[in-house]
């Protein structure tokens, strides 16, 4: 009996702790989260805490002092270039090892090693696009430059000796809450976050579903409604600049510029569409037009907003630079930011750089596919995903034509007749093997002028960005750089013919003919994504730009405005005002009016009262942007639909359809197909959609009154945590903007870093902060400090110092890395 | 007295071991100085809640209660019926049970197999 009595709670206990010790499909292991020794609660950060002190770690080659401001920014002074990146790699391990670990999971397609089978879709996708692969080769090609190897090196060795000393109740809360450890940092991981990078700004096309299109209504119609650059646009390099360079030989537009092969099959995978509305905002004002006399510039790059932040402030201050800015972490140097005499910012360059071609292969074994007249080897490999949950691994195999990866791989058993199985191979700028981007920053973070500057980016690859750049020397300038293949006239709109040698990508532009200018006679140089020049520059680009309406706004108020200050900048990234409603919304009223009934509506009424700005009050903007987002897909979703699984395609623009109500308001696009007997008008239209509009806002969000329908109500911006875990971000952020709006706020999207500098002969001055905060852990005060400030448009003034022994009431104290 | 050394020595113990080191703690302390089984389930039980919430409860205070919130936020997403109970109790509630129950648990164990060699 008394044996019994041990064995039963013997096995009660141990079944009790084992239990608690182990995760639970999604649920952690509950003992190990829950005890306070260990578990969660070691993550609070104590409101008490003193910054550390001293640090003694192996790694450092002298003593390197580190201030820190009361916005938890670290201010780094080392006596060597080394360890100033060592200490990067050491301080935003601390706060953002979870964070930068995560990205690279993501880019090599192994999230599903930590989160298991909801990932494999996605990790799958990534492995296809050979990310991984490419970093690989990235590095081992850019570590014959020394200085770039040292510097990935020295940052590794940083990150690695933060890692060094974790023990699990120091691990960032998100690994114990899905229940992993980090790995080994490597300069290979830095280059899979920058390749994460070059996937969330380059990684889209368009290229089926403008195929599509192109076999439903045939090359009229896409030209017509698809036209390769806008009716209007104010484009990045001023119109009328001239070009100072003798243009190389573009590729002859050969006879067939599509693929020849049925491309209405099924596609196995669903590749992004081409997205350039994760756009960004720079600018700079020469000297003629600021109340200093010499240039300002800003920027405001917009991503995704997520938290833990997507940038780190730095500053890093060595005998060969003194930098401050926002980095990305798990990345070395400072990548939008200022020194003593220049600053430089970015934007997205939307110009095609992903393209698919039409792959026919001999048979099923996919071995070889035909080429150039010859039957032509494939490349193949097997990709091994380890699932967290699953005991045995799965595999994928992955073949690889001289375009690229295969990434479609069409349904072809369901196309019996044709008895040839196709696949879609992609050529995509991001897997471009000779990659030393960073060296560009590296020189940036150094730059001394102009000249300095031009150099940096010839080191730049991809994604392509806008430089803007400004310095003390009154210089001001901006071009989009990056390597960009050189194509013919629309090479890439559709998916191509992967067998004929003309389809190829046929080389590069020279890069010291990417478009650019210096100094132009409008005082002030700007971009917002939209096309980087006009139809003059010798070189196609893409068809596609982002929307110009942001642009058109930003540069009619630099063109307007003089004495410019660092606070005129700010207002200008904070401008609300919506450049589509004063085109079109009086055209739209006045159709709607036409019928007095409309005009006593209240909805009516308020647009016609509404300023025209997405302040975040404004009812009018609430019902206007779900008005043309309604006649929108009125319009064009019966004849180009996005949503359809077999043959998707895409919207013609918003500009395009503006013309089309303007200028051609018979156009047949109005009539709805699915009607048989009726033909819509575009009188129709637009008042279905107006009613539309106000039905589903009403079902949304109740009846009209401005809190129920108030545009940051009805928007809602939100900032998820970025392993979307529920209850780590922060929900329905009250402020204004939009997607076309210089603000360009949406729910998910926004400007994730505002920066505006004054460059000055003596010290330069200079404001910015994101929305979020230094810190990665949760439990931190300073994880989103900074987003009420970000909400109101407000900036944070930044404190650049000149040498360690700076005084300034900002700082709150100093840290030693002491070599151990 | 068996609640005060529990108490110390699993303190001390966690602060260089895994947080399970409480069973063994438990079991081998309540073989040596319980009298009965209940004894020792209520002092393993009482000393790791005590010991438990009253370490958490300090380390909350200084967080503000930052990290509480998100933890919680997160549970009672994917459990809903969290949402209508209060917060903080609730939370400092589970903690105890479960460090409670596999102390106490392990405590009786302990003073069964002392039992089983009398």
């Amino acid at each position: 009996m008394k044996f019994v009595k041990f064995i039963i709670s013997f096995l009660a206990a141990a079944g009790l702790t084992y239990v608690l010790n182990r995760p639970l499909g999604a649920v952690p292991a509950l003992g190990r989260l829950f005890n306070p020794f260990e578990g969660f609660w070691q993550n609070g950060e104590s409101k008490l805490a003193l910054p550390p002190t001293n640090l003694q770690l192996d790694g450092v080659k002298e003593e390197v002092d580190i201030v820190f401001d009361d916005n938890r920014v670290p201010h780094v002074f080392a006596k060597n270039d080394h360890d100033a990146y060592f200490t990067q790699g050491y301080l935003m391990a601390r706060d953002r090892l979870w964070q930068m670990e995560f990205y690279t999971l993501a880019a090599s397609g192994r999230l599903s090693e930590v989160v298991g089978e909801r990932a494999l879709e996605l990790d799958r996708y990534s492995r296809r696009m050979g990310m991984a692969d490419a970093a690989k080769k990235v590095y081992e090609n850019g570590k014959t430059n020394k200085i770039f190897d040292e510097v990935l090196n020295a940052y590794a060795a940083g990150v690695n000796a933060y890692i060094k000393q974790l023990k699990y109740k120091n691990l960032p809360v998100e690994y114990k809450i899905i229940g992993y450890q980090p790995e080994e940092w490597s300069p290979y991981k830095t280059i899979l976050m920058m390749m994460n990078m070059r996937n969330v700004l380059n990684g889209g096309s368009d290229d089926f579903r403008m195929s599509n299109a192109l076999s439903k209504y045939g090359m009229d119609v896409v030209k017509d409604l698809f036209p390769n650059y806008p009716s209007n646009e104010s484009p990045i390099i001023p119109t009328g600049t001239k070009w100072n360079f003798t243009p190389v030989q573009v590729p002859a537009v050969p006879a067939q510029t599509t693929a020849t092969l049925s491309t209405s099959e099924d596609v196995a995978f669903d590749v992004p569409q081409h997205s350039p509305e994760i756009g960004s905002n720079n600018w700079a004002v020469g000297g003629e037009k600021s109340a200093t006399g010499l240039p300002i510039l800003a920027n405001d790059p917009h991503l995704q907003l997520t938290l833990p932040s997507i940038w780190y402030q730095m500053q890093l201050c060595t005998p060969t630079m003194n930098v401050y800015g926002a980095c990305l972490p798990g990345a070395p140097g400072v990548v939008i930011g200022f020194n003593k005499d220049v600053a430089w910012g970015v934007t997205n360059v939307g110009s095609d750089v992903m393209d698919f071609y039409q792959i026919k292969f001999k048979d099923n074994t996919k071995k070889e596919y035909w080429y150039n007249g010859a039957w032509k080897a494939t490349s193949m490999r097997v990709e091994e995903f380890v699932v967290k949950g699953r005991s045995e691994s799965l595999k994928d195999t992955v073949f690889s034509t001289h375009h690229g990866p295969i990434v479609y791989n069409s349904a072809s058993d369901k196309n019996i007749n044709q008895n040839v199985p196709v696949g879609h191979a992609m050529r995509w700028v991001a897997l471009e093997k000779e990659g030393t981007d960073l060296m560009a920053f590296y020189y940036l973070n150094r730059a001394k002028n102009y000249d300095d500057y031009r150099k940096a980016l010839s080191y730049y690859v991809a994604p392509a960005q806008n430089f803007v750049f400004a310095s003390n020397q009154n210089d001001i300038s901006i071009t989009p750089n990056g390597k960009l293949p050189l194509k013919w006239k629309e090479q890439g709109k559709f998916i191509m013919d992967g067998s004929n040698p003309a389809h190829d990508w046929q080389g590069w532009i020279p890069v010291d003919q990417n478009p650019t200018v210096k100094n132009p006679s409008r005082g002030f140089v700007s971009s917002a994504n939209q096309f980087s020049t006009d139809p003059t520059y010798p070189y196609y680009l893409g068809w596609r730009f982002a929307p110009s309406e942001r642009a058109i706004r930003i540069n009619e108020r630099l063109e307007k405005m003089q004495k410019a200050t660092v606070d005129s900048l700010r207002m200008l990234q904070n401008d609300n005002f919506n450049v589509e409603a004063r085109r079109i919304l009086p055209v739209l009223m006045k159709i709607l009016n036409a019928d007095s009934t409309e005009t006593n509506n209240p909805a009516y009424q308020a647009l016609a009262k509404w300023n025209m700005k997405n302040d975040a009050n404004e009812v009018g903007a609430t019902i206007f942007e779900r008005w043309i987002k309604e006649l929108r897909y009125i319009v064009f979703e019966d004849e180009f639909p996005m949503k359809d699984l077999n043959s998707p395609m895409t919207y013609p623009s918003r500009n395009r359809m503006w013309d089309m109500v303007v200028n051609e308001p018979t156009a047949k696009w109005f009539d709805d197909v699915s009607t048989k007997n009726k033909q819509e008008t575009l009188q129709d239209v637009v008042k279905h959609s107006f009613k539309a509009s106000i039905d589903s806002l009403t079902l949304k969000h109740g009846s009209m009154s401005p809190e129920n329908w108030a545009w940051n109500k009805v928007k809602s911006t939100d900032i998820n945590h970025l392993g979307r875990l529920p209850g780590f971000g922060r929900q329905d952020i009250p402020n204004g903007g939009g997607a076309g709006i210089v603000n360009a706020t949406t729910e998910l999207n926004g400007p994730s870093w505002r920066m505006v500098v004054q460059l000055d002969k003596g010290w330069p001055k200079a404001y910015g902060l994101y929305p979020g905060g230094q810190s990665g852990n949760p439990a931190s005060p300073f994880y989103d400090n900074m987003i009420d400030k970000w909400a109101k448009g407000e900036l944070n003034e930044l404190l650049f110092m000149k040498s360690k022994d700076d005084k300034s009431s900002r700082i709150l104290g100093t840290v030693k890395i002491i070599k151990k | 007295m068996t609640y005060i050394i529990i108490l110390i020595v699993s303190a001390v113990a966690q602060y260089f071991l895994p947080w399970w080191v409480i069973a063994p703690i438990a079991f081998a302390i309540c073989a040596w100085k319980s009298k009965t089984a209940f004894g020792a389930y209520a002092a393993a039980a009482g000393a790791i809640a005590t010991l438990w919430v009253g370490y958490a409860f300090y380390l909350n205070f200084n967080n503000d209660g930052i990290m509480l919130h998100k933890i919680a936020g997160l549970f009672s997403e994917n459990i809903k019926f969290l949402k209508i109970l209060p917060e903080t109790p609730t939370f400092f509630v589970i903690m105890a049970i479960i460090g409670s129950q596999v102390a106490g648990l392990s405590a009786m164990a302990g003073y069964y197999f002392r039992q089983f060699f009398k």
